[in-house]
């Protein structure tokens, strides 16, 4: 999803069509100090730096007063640049927005304010790209066939205004308009005499647009129309450029706010001062995320199970898969793999080599293999390594509570706190979302409870604050 | 465009045309009530041409009024967009001018007439070329190219062009006379 030639687009788009709008209603009359043309080119620009953006914080990243920036979005709205959405909200809704902003954007800022907001309506919006496409491209069009069809006078219906009531008809109307008074046309409703719709372009300048000045205008749209090529050129290149691109999409809020706490679940596992307070937030607005991870946490441990009570090592446990803390609750199982493990302990290659060598020995040519190979091995290395720290932690510290505040540790103490048997089933934090899900299968049996205790404190908590 | 094809109706017929020539007395009806009238769909109803087959009669209760189911031929014109048609011109105005190509009307406005002609107001509006040469007036003769068609349940109208290549005046009474 490649979005900078889209943002560019936006960008383009933003200056040629809409620098001189301005964000207070027409209506109302523009002074010199309240003249704010260019806001919404700022507005746009600051929208293609962000993703879903609530419209207050959007306001005072911009120092913009909300009314104003609301106008503009509602505007843009109605361009079809951008999506919004409002939602009546708690302070636990709007949690699950900034555990998704913490998670995109990476800072924390006005969350505490946050917390005292009880059911509001909050606006969010974001720049629809593919639409944004869309209607540029339209605009584009539009703007081009005006101008042709005026200049080649082709099958344009011409149409007429009332100049006392506004109501318009159009040539097909003619017959019924015409007053056999004077020969010209009257207003049905009014009776006031018609006149020739004056919305051409060229007209404007050149005055009522009697017939004779009709050549002229030729020229001038011709030249209007050279002129509007070359200006939107750069529109037009970057519309083409990006015009195979796969649109950059966010979705709906919901949506978004969805992947991004699986991106910030994704990211929690890296040592960080926050960490714990992350997690949690991300687990609480979607408790479902959590509970399919548990699930299938809970099948692939009996899958274990019972294939190692048969003691028939039909499938072969991957390396990664295999942790000193299964070793140790079912002792029968773990029989091969833990000699296997004894041995791969000072050569991993070795081990591997002969775990696939039980397990799958037709494909073991394969160079994906190979691959696989080698990256669990590097994995169980790894793993192994760190197994061999925290014991020699352990054997050091007692059984409760560590005492040492090294960073990578702090997570583990953590889990000792919730229980303290499975100390051993600790992995290396650094292997991705996959790895995730397993470390979390690992722990089921015995942190689940306190698990929830904790998700349940947290809630709690929310709900007060 | 003209089309010939079948429609049918259903006629009521007062008792006190029950009789030897009842069956001429359905048709001269029929052709009263039906030719020049125009629906949106068939267009303008031209001339009837013939009578496919007078069904079974239905005397209604109360009236003594019969219905007659009559399937008959006609000839129908519809304009149609793109089409070319040649017009005589009923009036002008500084709009642009109406004509009508037998029972349809067409409004040419002042934009889809050629840029070297103009409105000449006066005892006989027209548009005339700059040199004098051409000149559109109430009934001139001129060819023209339907670009929009109105077509409601009981009218037709139809807006055109006469600005495009060989549209325009094919013989003028003024000069002929």
């Amino acid at each position: 999803m490649s979005i900078e030639p889209f943002n560019k687009l936006v960008k383009l788009a933003a200056r040629a069509f809409y620098d001189d709008i301005s964000a207070k209603g027409d209506n109302q009359p523009k002074t010199g100090r309240s003249d704010n043309r260019g806001i919404a080119v700022v507005v746009l620009d600051a929208l293609t730096r962000r993703q879903w953006v609530r419209e207050e914080d959007l306001a005072k990243d911009l120092k913009l007063h909300l009314k104003q920036l609301r106008r503009t979005l509602r505007f843009f709205e109605e361009e079809k640049l951008v999506t919004r959405d409002h939602r009546k909200e708690t302070a636990k809704g709007a949690k699950a927005y900034s555990a998704a902003v913490a998670a995109t954007a990476d800072n924390l800022t006005g969350r505490e304010g946050e917390e005292k907001i009880k059911l509001h309506t909050h606006s969010y919006c974001c720049l629809d790209y593919a639409q944004i496409h869309d209607v540029v491209r339209y605009r584009l069009q539009r703007m081009r066939k005006k101008l042709k069809d005026e200049l080649d006078n082709k099958n344009t219906v011409q149409e007429y205004v009332c100049p006392k009531c506004g109501k318009r008809y159009n040539a097909l109307d003619a017959i019924r308009l015409i007053s056999f008074e004077d020969d010209s046309f009257h207003c049905e409703s009014c009776n006031t005499e018609l006149v020739a719709e004056s919305d051409k372009i060229a007209s404007q300048e050149i005055g009522d647009g009697d017939d004779n000045a009709r050549r002229r205008r030729r020229e001038k749209l011709r030249d209007l129309l050279q002129k509007m090529e070359a200006e939107l050129k750069p529109l037009t290149d970057q519309l083409s450029r990006v015009k195979d691109l796969e649109a950059p999409d966010y979705g709906t809020l919901q949506a978004w706010e969805l992947r991004a706490s699986v991106v910030a679940r994704g990211s929690n596992s890296d040592p960080s001062g926050n960490d714990s307070s992350r997690s949690g937030q991300g687990g609480t607005p979607m408790p479902f995320l959590g509970e399919t991870k548990v699930e299938v946490a809970f099948s692939g441990v009996e899958e274990k199970g019972e294939i190692k009570s048969e003691s028939a090592p039909m499938k072969v446990l991957p390396p990664w898969m295999i942790k000193e803390g299964m070793n140790l609750t079912n002792e029968q199982r773990g029989a091969v793999k833990q000699e296997s493990k004894m041995e791969g302990a000072s050569a991993s290659m070795d081990l591997k080599d002969e775990k696939k060598s039980i397990g799958h020995e037709d494909d073991a040519k394969n160079l994906q293999d190979e691959y696989v190979k080698a990256y669990y091995a590097a994995i169980l290395q790894r793993q192994k390594e760190q197994e061999e720290v925290i014991k020699r932690e352990q054997d050091l510290s007692t059984n409760s509570i560590l005492t040492d505040v090294d960073p990578s540790t702090s997570r583990k103490r953590q889990r000792e706190d919730d229980g303290e048997g499975d100390v051993e089933l600790e992995d290396t934090p650094t292997a991705g979302i996959l790895w995730e899900t397993f470390k979390v299968d690992l722990n089921v049996e015995a942190a689940e409870p306190s698990d929830d205790e904790g998700d349940d404190d947290d809630s709690i908590v929310w709900e007060e604050g | 465009m003209f089309f010939h094809i079948v429609l049918e109706r259903n006629m009521q017929l007062h008792p006190r045309h029950f009789g030897r020539d009842l069956r001429e007395k359905l048709v001269a009806k029929l052709m009263k009530d039906v030719e020049g009238t125009c629906s949106g769909r068939h267009g303008f109803v031209v001339a009837i041409t013939g009578i496919e087959n007078v069904g079974k009669g239905l005397i209604r209760d109360g009236t003594g009024f019969v219905t007659f189911p009559v399937k008959y031929q006609c000839v129908v014109f519809r304009p149609f967009k793109g089409e070319i048609l040649e017009a005589v011109v009923s009036m002008v105005n500084k709009m642009g001018f109406f004509a009508e190509a037998g029972p349809v009307q067409i409004f040419v406005s002042n934009h889809l007439i050629p840029d070297d002609m103009e409105f000449q107001s006066g005892d006989m509006p027209n548009y005339t070329t700059s040199d004098g040469s051409v000149k559109i007036q109430k009934d001139s003769e001129v060819r023209l190219k339907i670009i929009g068609t109105r077509v409601d349940a009981t009218e037709i109208f139809c807006i055109g062009t006469i600005k495009d290549d060989f549209l325009g005046v094919i013989s003028d009474p003024g000069t002929t006379s």
